[in-house]
């Protein structure tokens, strides 16, 4: 696209290279409710000492299922209640007064089921009530991509300077129609434990999260006095063209994202220091997905790699929030999380992998990629503030 | 040159979330039409049922009208990046009630249902079967429509052309018949940034 004219100023060039006269997007408040616990605490602790979450279902009967376990939190919270809380607490985290959360849009990742249309209904009251949002802008459905879809519109609405500030908000809490349907479909990990990029994985593990995430440009920010926990440099998505469910093997769909990202963000594969990887402990899907990482980072020397969906399990439309949410953490603390459950190398899965501890290193900028079914993948890229 | 302003309009202006069928929706998200569709096209029109899908009748109709529509398109730039973008407020209900039922009543969740549980499975359908490499995206509009492509759909495809990471997207609003017995609708529309 060139010329274009946003916010007043003249955008020249392709979006991918024209970034000088957008607006940096930075993200000023986050919560969290996941298995791990409530709070960004308790998942920067989980994630760090690989400590993974996983424990028997108590929610509903699992007896007919080939596996129990699922990073479930105590009870059974309300999905509805639980997102309006998750967006008044970041809300309340980036300091948003009334008037500024008034002007801000609410985009929300669910999984697309019978449910979906009384917890919109429920949300958008609620946070209208409750954070002074004025409802909700957009539902994403788009399976494990939803979220990072939302982060990513979200940041090409403020960039393009057409909002100054987005709330994205995702859901999902493990119950019985997803569980039941994953188990049929083999997608479960028989032992009990995630295990991403390892020898004799089996699968994934469902886990609770809740997350919601203000992103805002950094002038909107730097002029109310906000102090940013990151930055989201970049942004990038795009299609495998392949299957229903399965991965490209080469990963070349997610290659594009991971590009798209970087360059958006102007800097090259060298500059990223660690990646949250989507990897799930599938067989297939793993290993495609570190034949992108290889493709982008080469094929020894990479950055860090851990996939903490070994620790707090799989989110489905939330997962990509969590993991962008632990990514920020990482850059924050400089402190790169575990790829726990991990039992010996596979030799189609070769990367630098964070194993049984955490690495205390600054890793410049990290990368958070996520794939869904349809072929979908997107990056998102993580900066200093 | 693009006018941004004009997907702004399509956000923020009530009068634009009526979905409608003719252009003027899709001007004012500064988009340009390269081919349409609908399904049903007549009464007793009929959408295949589609190889690895069971149970639902949601799959066929977007996999139909998806085929359809860029059965009419130009012949695409070279390298083009097309994404999908479906929009369905009720998703696929007849897939969720069969494993909510199932679930419900302990009886074994037949394995498909696991690859057609969410929207981008028969996005990938598409996707693979005419090579497209853009983004995939499914969103659940806020309010359901009766005809044609919503707004909402449309602000999100102009968006995503604004970004940059397609070059055109294949939009489909799909939504299935609310009474038993009563036929979905489906409508496609590939669109590009308007010149």
């Amino acid at each position: 696209m060139n010329g274009t004219k946003v916010d007043g100023t003249e955008v020249s060039g392709t979006v991918v290279t024209g970034t000088a006269a957008r607006q940096a997007v930075v993200v000023t408040g986050i919560s969290v409710l996941s298995g791990c616990g409530r709070g960004t605490k308790a998942l920067a602790t989980a994630v760090s000492s690989g400590t993974p979450a996983f424990t028997p279902v108590t929610r509903f009967d699992t007896t007919r299922r080939a596996t129990a376990h699922a990073a479930e939190l105590p009870g059974s919270p309300a999905l509805g209640e639980a997102l309006i809380a998750a967006v008044y607490e970041a809300c309340h985290e980036a300091a948003l007064l009334p008037r500024e959360a008034a002007q801000a849009r609410l985009l929300l990742a669910l999984h697309s089921d019978l449910r979906i249309g009384a917890v919109v209904a429920e949300v958008a009251r609620g946070v209208a009530e409750h954070c002074a949002l004025p409802g909700i802008e957009r539902v994403y459905t788009c399976a494990c991509v939803a979220a990072s879809t939302a982060v990513a519109d979200a940041a090409a609405l403020i960039s393009a300077g057409m909002h100054e500030r987005v709330v994205v908000a995702a859901g999902y809490l493990v119950e019985p129609d997803t569980f039941g349907v994953f188990d049929a479909g083999r997608a479960l990990a028989r032992d009990g434990r995630a295990r991403p990029f390892s020898r004799d994985r089996s699968g994934l593990l469902l886990g609770d999260a809740v997350v919601a995430v203000v992103l805002e440009s950094a002038r909107a920010a730097g002029r109310r006095g906000a102090v940013p926990l990151a930055r989201l440099a970049g942004w990038g998505r795009a299609g495998d063209g392949y299957h229903v469910c399965r991965p490209i093997p080469d990963g070349s769909g997610l290659v594009r994202a991971i590009e798209a990202a970087l360059g958006r963000a102007g800097v090259g594969p060298g500059a990223v220091g660690y990646v949250n990887a989507n990897a799930t402990g599938s067989p297939l899907a793993d290993a495609a997905e570190a034949r992108a990482l290889r493709t982008v980072f080469g094929a020894g020397g990479g950055p860090a790699v851990s996939s903490t969906k070994s620790v707090h399990g799989h989110a489905l439309e939330a997962s990509a929030l969590l993991e962008f949410a632990v990514t920020v953490l990482a850059v924050r603390d400089r402190v790169l999380p575990v790829n726990s459950g991990y039992l010996g190398p596979d030799e189609d899965c070769r990367l630098d992998l964070v194993l049984d501890r955490p690495r205390y290193a600054d890793p410049g900028y990290a990368l958070t990629v996520n794939c869904a079914f349809g072929g979908a993948n997107t990056a998102l890229l993580v900066g200093v503030a | 040159m693009t006018d941004t302003n004009a997907l702004i309009s399509a956000m923020n202006d009530e009068a634009s979330e009526a979905a409608t069928t003719d252009t003027a929706p899709f001007a004012a998200a500064g988009l340009r039409v390269l081919a349409r569709a609908h399904w049903p096209d007549s009464p007793d029109d009929v959408a295949p049922p589609i190889a690895g899908f069971i149970i639902t009748s949601f799959v066929p109709m977007v996999a139909e009208v998806a085929e359809r529509c860029l059965n009419r398109r130009p012949e695409p730039p070279p390298g083009a990046r097309t994404a999908i973008l479906l929009a369905s407020t009720g998703g696929d209900r007849d897939t969720a009630q069969a494993i909510a039922e199932a679930v419900r009543e302990g009886r074994r969740v037949p394995p498909l249902l696991f690859f057609q549980s969410n929207p981008n499975a028969v996005l990938g359908h598409v996707a693979g079967r005419r090579g497209l490499t853009g983004p995939v995206v499914c969103i659940s509009p806020l309010k359901e429509t009766d005809a044609g492509v919503p707004a909402e759909a449309l602000s999100a495809a102009g968006l995503l052309l604004w970004d940059g990471d397609a070059d055109e997207v294949l939009v489909i609003a799909a939504e299935q018949g609310r009474a038993p017995g009563e036929a979905g609708r489906a409508d496609a529309a590939l669109v590009a940034l308007a010149p």
